[in-house]
């Protein structure tokens, strides 16, 4: 294979206080800084899975890389470029029938000008992970970011995310999922940073059976300009994909939802969905939704919608007429929009900085 | 002991007048209700006195105690007292029953205190019972999937918690089966006391039948034209409202409302609709 990946050279490693904080509580986590593995805290629960940099991973697990290379990949230059010049890349192994309940969380953080980020995730037939990533930037400059999750038969991966990457970076994340027959993948991402942003998600349901969600949500502020793509293409009969985008744009920000569920010819039974819901608080303010749906089968059941507005009135006007102010009735239904992601945050300082931050960007 | 008054009470929505001069006086320990048919401004009413932003008072006044009601904004007026229980409660996804409640509940206490967690579960889950109400309540989200019936528990649900001291029930019967109905006029009646002020709207009769009224109004026209005892109620039972009709020489009793603002639909040429380009 030709990769090439080099080894960082060994800086001393930049101590960050906001990650430090971050992580308090949290029982099980790994800290990769700007290529390198800096801490890597798991319990017990853990011990069957494989989280390697790509420098050791080559050395450890070269069979896994040739078997990598083989798997199918996505149709996309930027992929392979991630791939092969990247600067930081994480292989995350688990073996056939391994199932960890415990969520994974991984911190990937960049403090240099460029950033350019590889993961795989590879999960055997009947195995089970519960990953979440963070994605911080202490750096000016570029952020890329491409996962690769190859879900096996029968095997069931839950995929959080969380970006809060700085006004003074760029950032291009690409995430994408291949699902087995039988397979689960469910996608969660979440984006309250203030980078210009451009995220993708690319669910390819390859075996029958297969069924993927992707679930979204975005807050663009001030002068932000931020683009989500999803797409979830059915490759096989009796697939089901669902994406679900929410969004809140303040100020004079723009932002775009664009979701694409495909089915392709012969790909029998498969069902589609979509659902856009968007907040349009700035007055200068921009959201778009463009949900498509691409068919090419008749025995098909396929839906999309998008609600995009103000504040619903009514439902501001329910809330105060039990006495919560404006304020903290729109607060409630902002929150109240976030809960997808919400829900997955386990830890109080995550969810005091996730509540914290999404309070700033809608003020 | 509350008192809220409405005098000579004018509203109007996108220019057009629902509310013709309605005179009103509700006292703490009083049970009222308005009934009429359909279109005579009743709900209108409840939704001015709450301070619904669609409509428009052009004359009158409304006080409690004495404080001029409608100087207040929404959720003053929830502070001071007031309470609408709605006949189609919003859905609003993500928020739970009970961090909603409790808000509402913290919203009326000094800033920075909160009431004690454990009291208002047991407070919560005791309501729930009395309405006999899924014990996941507190987890679902606000009304949302909820059935016509559950909505309309949920509302009075809130009036337990929150304890106003008056409470607008606009058709809180609507809707509701038998049993239902026998719940919600169970729950209501155990709150009256002396410092409970309650309006109910309605235009069946049978919610009467679970909770008494002192007073009964029959609303036409937009106006309050006929008051009286539950003798009233009884008539209106066996003969309709045709003869109060006659009696005042009303053809129509309807005030005309025109139909909602249309919504916007789905779809991308929605957005661009939404956002007005």
């Amino acid at each position: 294979m030709n990769l090439q990946y080099q080894k960082q050279t060994e800086n001393k490693v930049k101590e960050l206080s906001e990650i430090t904080r971050l992580t308090t509580e949290l029982e099980d986590y790994i800290l990769v800084q700007d290529g390198q593995i800096v801490t890597k805290q798991l319990t017990s629960d853990f011990d069957d899975l494989v989280v390697k940099t790509y420098d050791q991973a080559l050395k450890d697990h070269a069979d896994l890389f040739t078997k990598l290379s083989k798997a199918k990949h996505p149709k996309s230059d930027a992929y392979l470029y991630n791939f092969e010049e990247c600067n930081s890349g994480l292989l995350i192994y688990l073996p056939k029938r391994t199932i960890i309940a415990k969520p994974l969380h991984i911190f990937y953080v960049s403090t240099k000008e460029e950033f350019t980020h590889n993961t795989v995730i590879y999960l055997e037939d009947e195995s089970q992970l519960n990953y979440f990533e963070h994605l911080y930037s202490e750096g000016v400059g570029s952020y890329n970011y491409v996962s690769n999750a190859f879900v096996g038969e029968n095997a069931n991966l839950t995929y959080g995310a969380l970006s809060n990457l700085s006004k003074d970076v760029a950032s291009f994340v690409y995430r994408n999922a291949s699902v087995a027959r039988y397979g689960v993948s469910n996608y969660r991402l979440a984006d309250i940073g203030d980078a210009i942003q451009l995220m993708h998600q690319t669910t390819n349901l390859d075996g029958e059976y297969a069924s993927g969600t992707s679930k979204t949500i975005a807050i663009t502020s001030g002068p932000q300009e931020a683009r989500y793509e999803t797409l979830v293409e059915h490759n096989a009969k009796d697939t089901e994909g669902y994406i679900e985008h929410y969004g809140v744009a303040n100020n004079e920000s723009a932002l775009i939802f664009e979701g694409i569920g495909q089915i392709n010819k012969g790909m029998k039974q498969s069902v589609a969905r979509q659902s856009n819901y968007g907040i349009v608080l700035g007055e200068k303010a921009r959201l778009d939704a463009n949900p498509l749906l691409l068919i090419d089968e008749f025995d098909v059941e396929a839906s999309h919608g998008a609600a995009i507005g103000k504040i619903d009135e009514e439902e501001l006007y329910y809330l105060m007429s039990r006495g919560l102010t404006e304020n903290a009735a729109q607060r409630l239904i902002i929150n109240g929009f976030l809960s997808p992601v919400m829900s997955l945050l386990e830890t109080d300082v995550l969810k005091d900085m996730f509540l914290k931050r999404v309070e700033e960007k809608t003020l | 002991m509350a008192t809220l008054k409405i005098t000579n009470l004018h509203a109007e929505v996108e220019g057009i007048e629902i509310l013709k001069g309605v005179d009103l006086e509700i006292k703490g320990g009083q049970t009222h209700a308005i009934m009429g048919p359909n279109g005579t401004g009743k709900s209108t009413l409840a939704s001015v006195v709450m301070g619904h932003p669609k409509y428009t008072v052009t004359k009158g006044e409304i006080t409690l105690d004495g404080e001029n009601v409608l100087e207040m904004s929404v959720d003053e007026r929830s502070r001071a007292g007031l309470f609408l229980g709605m006949q189609s409660p919003s859905e609003v996804p993500g928020v739970t029953n009970s961090d909603f409640i409790k808000t509402a509940m913290n919203a009326r206490l000094e800033e920075g205190k909160s009431i004690s967690l454990f009291k208002f579960i047991r407070e919560y889950d005791r309501a729930v019972e009395d309405l006999k109400m899924n014990e996941d309540l507190p987890h679902r989200y606000l009304n949302q999937g909820f059935s016509g019936g559950e909505k309309k528990r949920n509302e009075i649900l809130q009036m337990k918690m929150l304890k106003p001291s008056i409470a607008i029930l606009d058709e809180i019967d609507s809707g509701l089966d038998v049993d239902a109905l026998k719940i919600v006029g169970e729950n209501v009646t155990a709150m009256k006391s002396e410092d409970l002020g309650l309006l109910l709207i309605t235009h069946y009769q049978r919610l009467l039948e679970y909770i008494n009224a002192d007073f009964v109004h029959v609303m036409m026209k937009g106006k309050i034209v006929k008051s009286g005892d539950i003798s009233l109620m009884e008539k209106i039972d066996q003969e309709g409202y045709d003869w109060i009709k006659e009696e005042l020489g009303i053809d129509d009793e309807r005030v005309v409302v025109k139909e909602e603002e249309e919504k916007v639909m789905l779809g991308t040429c929605a957005t661009k609709e939404a956002l007005d380009l």
